[in-house]
């Protein structure tokens, strides 16, 4: 099979993941308790307003009437309004999703490059005491929640040291080293948990490839440690590192909410959790939306980049 | 001098560092104030939250305008009279206000506000304390005539209302995304999640105010976040103080932690139409099983005051000499025990999730009623969904109200017999109660006010319509670097005359 139409078929099947995706997200939300009458109008609304309002954003239709009007409408390119802020939903989740996509960005590299780094750091220093508190350091990170390291971090730098602002953003207008200096903190949280994750697969795959057959070889054939090291063991131990990695783009975004959330930075995960205590359903579902769509590219992107690395897959067509 | 890359690391990342440690608190003359959820609308008519109410005073006035110690005041109205059947309300307009656009606001101002408010497919939120309202007319540019359906004594103070702001005629598209106001501050920008960025109005109409540059309204949801924020200066205000917080905040040295009684109240509503509670002396007795005393202290942590009713006890209204009786846990189940439960009442106590000091008075409940033969199950369900789902339906539950600007818009809709709200939570109905509502609302005299009001309070002992447990404190914290900012019980700011140094 050519990488042409293993591209087709990858994307054909994004689209119908999305396809199937709109219909569970419409209908999850749907069952969602409560009303959004109720929460735009607050405790003091009478029933009668309520009916009113209702019967405003044809939410008396049948549910597959709601559906087909939202999903031609987004279809067209029309996005939908906050029902909550009476705004145009894009131009609300094109901003989020702006700053979200520069922490998340951020965050990746570091979980990239430090994962790999301190996984083959710690595979080659196996057994050692080094290797040891790494590991330890990585269970910790892991098993302990981002909401505790966010709140411990806040804390630690800004209240106690007042070095790094405790939340927000700041755009590039107020000067980059303030811009920087908001990011610091919700980068690094985000990271923590991912980075511990990479970093233990590849020590794994790093110390499983070292152990075969054909490194033993390269070492009886009497080169260096380090082209063993690089060129022949590594290419391999990274394979499922990358499959790793597209799997955390996808817990990457559910951090990104929490993270969001205590260190009140305006992102998209802030903006999804805004629409659902607010009950802004069309917000709501086109947020859903992008999320979803974003995580099947990543994992799209993903797939591609292993198919490439590893010829077999794209022969076979093994992957699902 | 060679410059090795080591040091040219070394002092780029110092010059980043200083850079970022002094500028990103710098703010200017901006008063940073952290609320803790995005505002829904920017439309004041259409504000339902504590935190839009701040924006709403900030950037708009109203006809009338409330004080911190809770007297009303002239604001975009110099002065008003009432004709002698109090039907008929005439107010004298301010001349020369400038809308933030350089409008000049006028009485057809006024009265399109008005009957924008008062249509009821624009869903105004408030629409149902102004249905006394027949009409509204400007027989000239600086005058605005109410005329009422009923005598109404208390006009000029519902005035002072949060989602009562002038807006100018013709502009209502807008108010969503460009708001324009007459207030001390205008909309600069807002970005959901994140702030709302006010600017001072050059032509504000009293002079020497605003003397801020500008206020921002800092979107941080969790608490903690708020508070190190605070401490670390990156805000000056931490709005609506956890009462927990009161007494570890007021003991630094850099802070300012204000506690104001209001007439915000919290309560177990008890549905008087099903069983349990539909018998009087099932409500009797919850109220002879639980101290009042006990359920401040370890619910607010002593940050407010029992009460009789919504009445809070710090108002002139209040019955204090009436005889309410003490705690008797005994009492109580002999009294359930006539009410045909000998061997107790088993009910399940719903609590909002998300409002921290009632799930807490939930708790607290479920603990002080064993003793008098309540078994409460507690159940916890969304907040967001308690107005579909839990009001006015389930036999008991936790809820409460924010102040509302007069006595008489705190009771009567709730208590009086067929009252808007009392249909929507507890259908209690007594014949003295009403006769004393009705009275008190038709007199302009505070003696015959308050005579009746006690009235009802003696009444509403007698026959409870539900566990009113207190009235709440409001707390705010402050840098010691603001100045010339009370705390108002309405639990918005005034910071027309708010300084920073």
């Amino acid at each position: 099979m050519h990488m042409a139409a293993f591209l087709l078929k990858r994307i054909a099947g994004l689209l119908g993941v999305l396809l199937g995706m709109s219909v569970l997200i419409f209908g999850i939300v749907h069952i969602l308790p409560g009303n959004v009458a109720y929460a735009i109008l607050g405790e003091f609304a009478s029933p009668a307003a309520i009916a009113t309002l209702e019967a405003k954003l044809g939410l008396n239709d049948p549910l597959p009437v709601q559906y087909w009007r939202w999903l031609s409408a987004m279809l067209q390119g029309d996005f939908g309004m906050s029902l909550v802020m009476s705004r145009p939903a894009a131009p609300l989740i094109a901003e989020a999703l702006g700053r979200s996509a520069l922490l998340a960005g951020f965050s990746f590299a570091l979980i990239a490059a430090g994962g790999i780094a301190l996984g083959l750091y710690a595979a080659t220093h196996h057994g050692r005491t080094s290797d040891k508190v790494l590991t330890l350091a990585q269970f910790v990170l892991i098993a302990v929640p981002e909401f505790f390291w966010a709140i411990l971090a806040v804390l630690f730098f800004a209240s106690w040291m007042n070095l790094l602002p405790a939340t927000g953003y700041a755009p590039m207008s107020s000067g980059v080293a303030s811009w920087a200096a908001h990011l610091v903190l919700p980068v690094m949280v985000l990271s923590f948990g991912l980075v511990a994750h990479v970093s233990r697969l590849t020590r794994s795959s790093m110390l499983e490839v070292l152990d075969s057959r054909y490194v033993l070889a390269a070492r009886a054939r009497g080169l260096p440690e380090g082209r063993v090291l690089w060129r022949h063991a590594l290419p391999n131990a990274l394979l499922p590192a990358i499959t790793v990695l597209a799997i955390d783009a996808g817990l990457l975004i559910g951090g990104i909410v929490v993270v969001e959330t205590v260190f009140a930075y305006p992102g998209l995960g802030r903006l999804l959790v805004f629409a659902i205590e607010r009950h802004d359903l069309p917000l709501l579902q086109v947020g859903m939306m992008v999320v979803t769509a974003v995580y099947a590219v990543a994992n799209l992107i993903a797939e591609l980049l292993y198919a490439m690395l590893n010829p077999r897959i794209r022969v076979a067509g093994a992957t699902a | 001098m060679t410059i090795s890359r080591r040091t040219l690391i070394g002092t780029s990342l110092a010059a980043t560092t200083t850079a970022a440690i002094g500028p990103a608190h710098a703010a200017g003359n901006v008063l940073r104030i952290g609320i803790g959820s995005s505002l829904n609308t920017l439309d004041p008519m259409l504000v339902t939250i504590g935190d839009e109410y701040i924006y709403t005073n900030l950037a708009f006035n109203g006809l009338t305008r409330m004080s911190e110690d809770l007297v009303v005041q002239p604001d975009l109205a110099e002065s008003w009279t009432y004709s002698s059947d109090i039907k008929e309300w005439t107010f004298k307009l301010r001349r020369g206000v400038k809308f933030h656009d350089g409008q000049e606001m006028v009485a057809d101002d006024v009265v399109a506000f008005f009957r924008r408010l008062l249509d009821p497919a624009n869903s105004a939120p408030s629409r149902s304390q102004y249905d006394m309202v027949e009409s509204v007319t400007a027989p000239d540019a600086g005058t605005v005539v109410f005329k009422l359906s009923i005598p109404y004594g208390g006009f000029a103070d519902i005035l002072t209302d949060r989602q009562v702001k002038i807006t100018p005629r013709g502009a209502a598209g807008q108010m969503a995304t460009k708001p324009i106001g007459t207030g001390p501050f205008k909309v600069v920008s807002y970005t959901a999640g994140d702030r709302l960025v006010l600017a001072r109005n050059p032509d504000y109409f009293e002079p020497g105010a605003p003397k801020l540059d500008g206020v921002e309204l800092r979107i941080i949801p969790e608490m903690s976040v708020k508070i190190a924020a605070l401490q670390a200066g990156d805000i000056d205000v931490v709005w609506d103080l956890p009462l927990e917080q009161v007494k570890p905040l007021s003991a630094r040295a850099d802070l300012r932690v204000d506690s104001v009684p209001t007439a915000s109240w919290d309560g177990a509503i008890m549905n008087n139409t099903i069983p349990p509670f539909n018998d009087k002396r099932v409500r009797q007795a919850f109220h002879l099983a639980v101290d009042k005393k006990d359920v401040v202290e370890l619910t607010l942590f002593g940050q407010g005051v029992d009460t009789i009713s919504p009445i809070p006890p710090s108002h002139p209204f209040f019955a204090k000499d009436l005889v309410v009786p003490k705690a008797n846990p005994a009492a109580a189940k002999k009294l359930l025990a006539e009410a045909g439960f000998p061997n107790g009442v088993k009910v399940a106590i719903v609590v909002p999730v998300g409002r921290p000091v009632r799930e807490r008075l939930g708790v607290t409940l479920q603990q002080l009623a064993k003793a008098g033969g309540f078994d409460l199950q507690v159940q916890r369900v969304p907040f967001s969904s308690f107005a579909a789902e839990v009001s006015g339906k389930a036999p008991l539950y936790i809820d409460g109200f924010f102040s509302r600007p007069t006595i008489d818009t705190s009771l009567f809709p709730f208590l009086r017999s067929k009252g808007s709200w009392n249909d929507r939570l507890w259908h209690y109905s007594d014949e003295a109660v009403d006769r004393a509502l009705d009275a008190a609302r038709l007199s302009g005299d505070p003696v015959v006010q308050k005579k009746n009001y006690i009235d009802f309070q003696a009444a509403l002992t007698a026959n409870p319509a539900s566990f009113f447990a207190y009235t709440v404190n409001y707390a705010c914290a402050y840098r010691k670097s603001i100045a010339g900012v009370k705390t108002h019980p309405m639990r918005w700011f005034d910071l027309r005359t708010a300084t920073m140094s």
